[in-house]
């Protein structure tokens, strides 16, 4: 699995909480364009593995290395880990994503604002820029943190769970979407899912997660 | 206070007053929007309390003679107790949070509990000046004086600056705190000055306006903000524009029908909050317009059901005499004015002069009458010259008519009665009915009520406030 120029590189890692290991032993590389999928079941420590990658969680024992800065990470958290109580618009959503690059006093500059439009309109969902965020559907919300993503200009597209809670169109939209991502714009995409066939049908590359493992599984040859 | 739009004029004595309770109103409920959005409004309670202990802690050390060094005046000492108290206690229940023990909920209802006790406690321990300190931790923005009021503007133009400039970082902190990393490289900055705005915020306001206040302003425009809107800009803005309708209304209703501001400030916010949640079932902005324009039209009119005049001496007969009758005193006080000569105080004391021969409010405002009156060019007269029984007239017009006539009296009957007088820091909060009567055939003539905070801000002693509270009464009544 290696290869030139990797973006993120893990060895002989372990990851958990209050020095208890979640998971042990991960050797995992994302080189420039990768479209990986990581599957495993709930709780297996998927969401561990991204938050150690985007500098959350710190590692317990290994070497993990970053060929980008932390803001070249477009991070897609699932979308019931936000507060609802917040009142936003889907455009306020996408828009903080250009925060990384504005100063405290500057008003949103007319550039960002076409940007976040453009966004919007790669996700397919220009139409609901007005509409609160929290009234969407799950698939809509999940594709505006896509939007949200992009507008961080990310080297790395990092995605917890995209298809959870998400109905079966919605889960055709965001599938093709990641696939267009990574095929027209070059994107590196890394995505988490409980569904395996979803994973294997989507991913150039598996990583598998269960019981405190990760192990690459053929895309030719699951069995290995 | 003629029309309801007078309190806008800066010419208006409570004009700085009211601006500083809009600027409470547009700046706290931008710190308290956040502390609703990041499910920590109880600090909102909290630390009120918190620094409402530190008031009275700070007074009762300058009472014990320990902070005698600190210059200022009881203000000033309540403002550092309060300052110190907010950010020590701010910094204990972010170390308890950082620890992670217990539900934030628990922590929050022990320190408000705890605040609350120490509070009464160093009231007690403070053997004088009980009144005072209840008075500072009551608050009251109507009492604030021009230098209080530009440290209010300093310190929340100061607090509204770091809100708008910081917005976008606040929000990132408080609704995502995994992109504010990924983006602003960390929280804790981001949240230590949010933490200490609304510290600054709550210590500050809390010696200014009382914690009640301070606690309305905080949470009340942006609970009533929230279900009218969808986006983080239009809430924002929103709760501040209905946090400056509730300090303005409020501020009017307090003056105009003798309400203390802080709950008057705080049920019509409640009120706001009620309505709002109603407007939301609409779902349209329609909705949100008509509940802030029914508010809007329920104060208005509500504060402009007597619009008041001054006497129409020009329709006045020159040749009629003004029988000013004995002023009514319907509070149950004496409204005597205190002696400044200590020499006759001792001698009251002994009982060698009555505290009877001390001048009233009734009897200062009976001859400041008959002053305009005469200066005037208006014939005045005491009807108990006419005749001794008319010593005192009853509270009802047609009674007092009927025995004007039997004693002989022709010409006008000035009614005067007194039904609150009561001295505050800075101003005098009255309640006084004037009638004029004509004789002849009980008309009504002319009737105005005053009933309102009168601001006495030069005044030295209590006597000199009471003084200075009939000279504007009579002002407001010989207006041209």
């Amino acid at each position: 699995m290696d290869g030139p120029h990797p973006l993120v590189s893990l060895k002989a890692v372990s990851l958990g909480y209050d020095s208890e290991p979640v998971l042990r032993g991960i050797d995992l590389t994302i080189h420039l364009g990768d479209l990986i999928g990581m599957a495993g079941p709930n709780g297996s420590g998927k969401t561990t593995l991204f938050r150690a990658i985007l500098g959350l969680l710190p590692i317990l024992s290994g070497s993990l290395e970053r060929d980008c800065l932390l803001s070249d990470f477009g991070y897609v958290p699932q979308s019931s880990s936000l507060d609802p109580n917040f009142p936003l618009t889907a455009g306020e959503v996408v828009e903080m994503g250009s925060y990384g690059r504005l100063r405290p006093y500057q008003w949103m500059p007319s550039e960002e604002k076409e940007k976040a439009k453009k966004s919007l309109d790669q996700v397919g969902l220009s139409h609901l820029v007005a509409k609160s965020f929290f009234s969407l559907s799950g698939g809509q919300k999940q594709r505006i943190l896509i939007a949200r993503a992009l507008m961080v200009n990310p080297k790395i597209l990092i995605l917890d769970e995209p298809l959870a809670g998400v109905d079966q169109e919605s889960r055709k939209a965001i599938t093709e979407l990641l696939i267009k991502l990574n095929r027209d714009n070059k994107l590196t995409v890394f995505f988490s899912s409980h569904d395996l066939d979803m994973v294997r049908a989507v991913a150039d590359k598996i990583l598998r997660v269960d019981k405190g493992k990760t192990w690459w599984e053929s895309k030719e040859n699951p069995a290995l | 206070m003629e029309t309801f739009l007078e309190i806008l004029s800066p010419s208006f004595l409570l004009f700085p007053a009211l601006l500083g309770s809009s600027v409470l109103g547009l700046v706290c409920p931008l710190v308290g929007a956040h502390l609703i959005l990041r499910r920590t409004v109880f600090l909102g309670l909290t630390l009120p309390q918190i620094a409402g202990a530190g008031v009275a802690f700070a007074l009762w050390l300058q009472q014990m003679g320990l902070l005698s060094t600190l210059g200022g005046g009881e203000r000033t000492v309540g403002m550092v107790g309060s300052l110190l108290f907010t950010f020590l206690g701010m910094g204990f229940l972010g170390y308890l949070e950082h620890r992670g023990k217990g539900l934030a909920e628990g922590r929050l209802a022990a320190a408000y509990s705890l605040a609350g006790a120490l509070t009464i406690l160093f009231i007690v321990f403070n053997p004088v000046g009980e009144v005072e300190i209840l008075s500072l931790l009551k608050g009251e923005v109507i009492a604030l004086s021009r230098t209080e009021i530009k440290i209010l503007f300093g310190v929340f133009g100061s607090v509204l600056a770091g809100m708008l400039l910081f917005r976008r970082e606040f929000l990132l902190a408080s609704f995502d705190r995994d992109l504010a990393f990924l983006l602003k490289g960390g929280n804790l900055f981001w949240d230590i000055m949010l933490y200490l705005l609304a510290g600054l915020s709550i210590a500050i306001g809390v010696i200014m306006a009382g914690p009640l206040l301070i606690f309305g302003f905080l949470v009340l425009p942006p609970l009533a903000a929230r279900p009218l809107i969808r986006g983080m800009t239009s809430f924002l803005s929103l709760s501040s524009l209905l946090g400056v309708l509730m300090a303005f209304f409020g501020f009017y209703l307090s003056v105009r029908l003798d309400l203390p501001l802080g709950p008057t400030d705080v049920a019509l916010g409640c009120g706001l909050v009620f309505l709002a949640y109603a407007a939301g079932k609409f779902k349209t902005k329609l909705g949100a317009v008509a509940c802030i324009l029914f508010v809007s039209f329920f104060a208005a009119s509500g504060c402009s059901t007597k619009v008041s005049t001054p006497l129409p001496l020009d329709r006045l007969p020159k040749e009629s005499t003004i029988w000013l009758a004995r002023v009514r005193n319907s509070t149950g006080l004496e409204l005597r004015l205190p002696g400044t000569n200590p020499l006759r105080s001792l001698a009251e004391v002994a009982g060698k002069i009555s505290a009877e021969e001390r001048q009233t409010v009734m009897g200062l405002m009976r001859e400041s009458l008959a002053e305009e009156f005469g200066q005037r060019g208006m014939q005045v007269s005491h009807p108990e010259t006419r005749d001794k029984r008319l010593v005192a007239f009853p509270g009802s017009v047609a009674e007092s008519v009927k025995i004007a006539r039997e004693s002989q009296l022709s010409g006008l009957l000035f009614l005067t009665e007194i039904r609150r007088w009561s001295a505050e820091r800075q101003f005098v909060r009255v309640w006084v009915d004037f009638k004029l009567v004509r004789i002849e055939d009980g008309t009504l003539v002319w009737e105005r009520q005053v009933q309102r905070a009168v601001p006495t801000p030069a005044a030295g002693h209590l006597g000199q406030a009471y003084t200075d509270a009939i000279k504007e009464i009579m002002r407001e009544l010989f207006a041209a």
